[in-house]
């Protein structure tokens, strides 16, 4: 089960302070650079409940967060429904296709989840690169932020908008743990373990992993209706299966089953990415090789590897609690 | 639309080269994925890279110098590849193996891009195969001919190997229970080995006759991988059966599909792989019972 400790508060701490003082110091550059982190980071949390906490590594959030952007794009500009409503609409959905990928994906294990997801993934991207109803390769421009002028907020103030996806990060945050702490998460976290134990005390399986990963999904479509309104213009590349292994790279790099590392590693893979972009054009090369290091170093990830140096120095709990998971263990239950 | 049976010719024709052609690279990788239980996702980049090289040793040696030896420097890169990475990356676990290989993706997407740049290259088809055939009714190219003959030869001295020879007795023991076989006294590292190189070769081979009909991009490996990705799939990991079936299940579906219903064509492939997905998790013809 997902529990705080020292060190992870302390993280949170100083992530969220770092944010803020970003949000409210940079220009516009930077807050643009600041609303990339958070929607990524919504992306990876949901993609850190289901791969770290059920061992359900999934190649298809990318394409879930598309769909979560392009429901928004049509309910609120084609359908002509109003922002909030359609915000609404679209979690619904995805979190609906969501349930229905978990539930087929449920009896398949690692590789072929992985390659299950893949292929609702790229259903997905096929589908909207096709219909013309989604504007095929030129994509739909044109998309409305949430109008909160009611309590005096201008969304199309890029300071506004990223303190917005702060605030709905935090939200997120709060769900993600209260989903691992309920009932259902506590399960989740059993399935992975030992899937036929959790059968053979009397629970559904497959509802447990369809539940949760309709949940995962919901979180991942509220980040790409938040991704449609950041840019205010979609593409069918928001759905390409490289999207969702770079999420899958930045759950990594963080440190996966830690909730606070993806955090972590959404703004490192950021802020990474636009330093060498501004350096050189093969950022990919690095990042790549990166990756490699990382996995080939058996740390889970970047917060993995300060949680086993120091994490004993701000909790003796803790000491105990890393020595017992293994991250090795954890990528071999994936 | 002439529907005619000359175009139906044409049309499974078509399928045909499509299918041998993502026979070669799926055969790779899914005998290296039975034998070795390894996910290699950089094999499309194998494929990209045997392009790469057919088209710089042809633009030295003209078409066959780059056909006969870029098969040969893929293996050697896979030779690399697997002393530096994926010797010691053999015991993790399939995540582990994925995001490694998915990082080699990045790395050689861009060292392409570093050796080659960004512009797409184009070498020519040979003079001994420029023309025209006239076959079964049809004209056909007559490269688009000989690929569809160089895949069911390969087909074939593969089927003939791993069934006829002790070699191949050995794969298919190893396929089936390494541990048992390393206990008979086979040397199994060796032979992961052997057939990961082969397997790298085959990658290599399906660049280089791939090159003269696409243009060569840095990014072809990763428009290959999904397909070849979906043939193993559904065809079942780990078996040559699973592998030119699963192959011409997605040639005759995605040839046909655009034809018939080009609307649906791209979501009926996956469409496909979700069916056997859920009614047999293992793909049709899995490599164990």
């Amino acid at each position: 089960m997902f529990r705080h400790n020292t060190l992870r508060y302390t993280a949170l701490v100083l992530l969220a302070a770092g944010a803020l003082f970003q949000a409210f110091t940079a220009e516009y550059f930077g807050l643009e650079i600041l609303t990339e982190i958070l929607i990524l980071a919504m992306l990876v949390l949901a993609l850190d409940i289901v791969a770290g906490f059920g061992g359900m590594v999934s190649l298809c959030h990318g394409a879930l967060m598309g769909v979560g952007a392009y429901a928004y794009a049509i309910l609120s500009t084609k359908a002509g429904i109003a922002p909030p409503v359609a915000m609404a609409g679209s979690i619904a959905l995805t979190g609906a296709a969501a349930w229905v990928i978990g539930a087929i994906g449920s009896r398949s294990h690692g590789i072929y989840f992985i390659m299950a997801t893949l292929a609702f993934g790229q259903m997905a991207y096929s589908y909207v690169f096709e219909a013309p109803i989604f504007g095929g390769d030129d994509g739909l421009g044109g998309i409305s932020r949430l109008d909160l002028s009611v309590i005096g907020v201008d969304l199309n103030d890029s300071r506004s908008f990223a303190l917005f996806c702060l605030a709905i990060l935090g939200a997120v945050y709060g769900a993600s743990v209260l989903i691992l702490r309920s009932g259902l998460g506590r399960s989740l976290t059993g399935v992975m373990h030992n899937e036929q134990r959790m059968r053979a005390l009397g629970l559904t399986v497959w509802r447990v992993k369809a539940d949760v990963f309709g949940l995962s999904g919901m979180i991942a479509g509220l980040a790409g209706a938040l991704a449609a309104q950041h840019i205010m213009y979609i593409s069918p590349g928001l759905l390409s299966w490289t999207v969702s292994g770079e999420a899958l790279v930045v759950v990594i790099l963080g440190g996966l089953g830690t909730l606070v590392g993806p955090l972590i590693g959404a703004a490192a893979f950021v802020v990474l990415k636009h330093e060498l972009s501004s350096v050189t054009t093969y950022w990919h090369l690095v990042v790549g090789a990166i990756l490699i290091a990382v996995v080939m170093s058996r740390a889970n990830g970047i917060f993995g590897w300060i949680e086993s140096r120091w994490g004993g120095v701000f909790d003796r709990r803790l000491a105990d609690a890393t020595r017992k998971q293994e991250p090795e263990e954890a990528l071999n239950d994936a | 639309m002439a529907h005619d049976l000359g175009f139906w010719t044409l049309q499974a024709l078509n399928a045909l080269q499509l299918s041998m052609l993502l026979f070669l690279l799926s055969i790779g990788l899914t005998v290296i994925f039975g034998l070795m239980h390894f996910v290699n996702l950089a094999h499309g980049s194998l494929y990209a890279l045997g392009a790469y090289f057919a088209a710089s040793l042809a633009a030295v040696g003209g078409y066959w110098m780059g056909f006969f030896l870029a098969p040969v420097a893929v293996a050697g890169v896979g030779i690399l590849l697997y002393s530096g990475l994926i010797k010691r990356m053999r015991k993790s676990g399939p995540m582990a193996q994925v995001l490694v290989t998915f990082g080699l993706i990045f790395v050689l997407l861009d060292l392409t891009r570093i050796f080659w740049g960004d512009l797409a290259l184009a070498i020519d088809v040979p003079t001994l195969l420029g023309g025209r055939l006239t076959f079964l009714g049809v004209e056909y190219p007559t490269y688009r001919l000989f690929i569809i003959v160089l895949g069911l030869a390969i087909f074939g001295a593969l089927a003939f190997v791993l069934s006829r020879t002790q070699i191949g007795a050995m794969i298919r023991a190893g396929v089936d229970n390494d541990a048992m076989a390393a206990c008979l006294g086979i040397n199994v590292e060796r032979l992961f080995f052997i057939v990961f190189c082969v397997g790298c070769a085959l990658a290599g081979l399906a660049g280089a006759v791939a090159a003269p009909l696409l243009s060569v991009t840095p990014d072809m490996g990763l428009q290959i991988l999904i397909p070849t990705l979906i043939v193993i799939v559904i065809g079942g990991l780990g078996s040559l059966k699973g592998a030119i079936a699963g192959s011409l299940i997605y040639g005759f579906v995605q040839t046909f599909g655009a034809v018939l219903a080009p609307q649906l064509a791209s979501v009926l492939i996956y469409a496909l792989l979700a069916a056997v997905l859920v009614i047999k998790p293992e793909g049709l013809f899995p490599a164990k019972g």
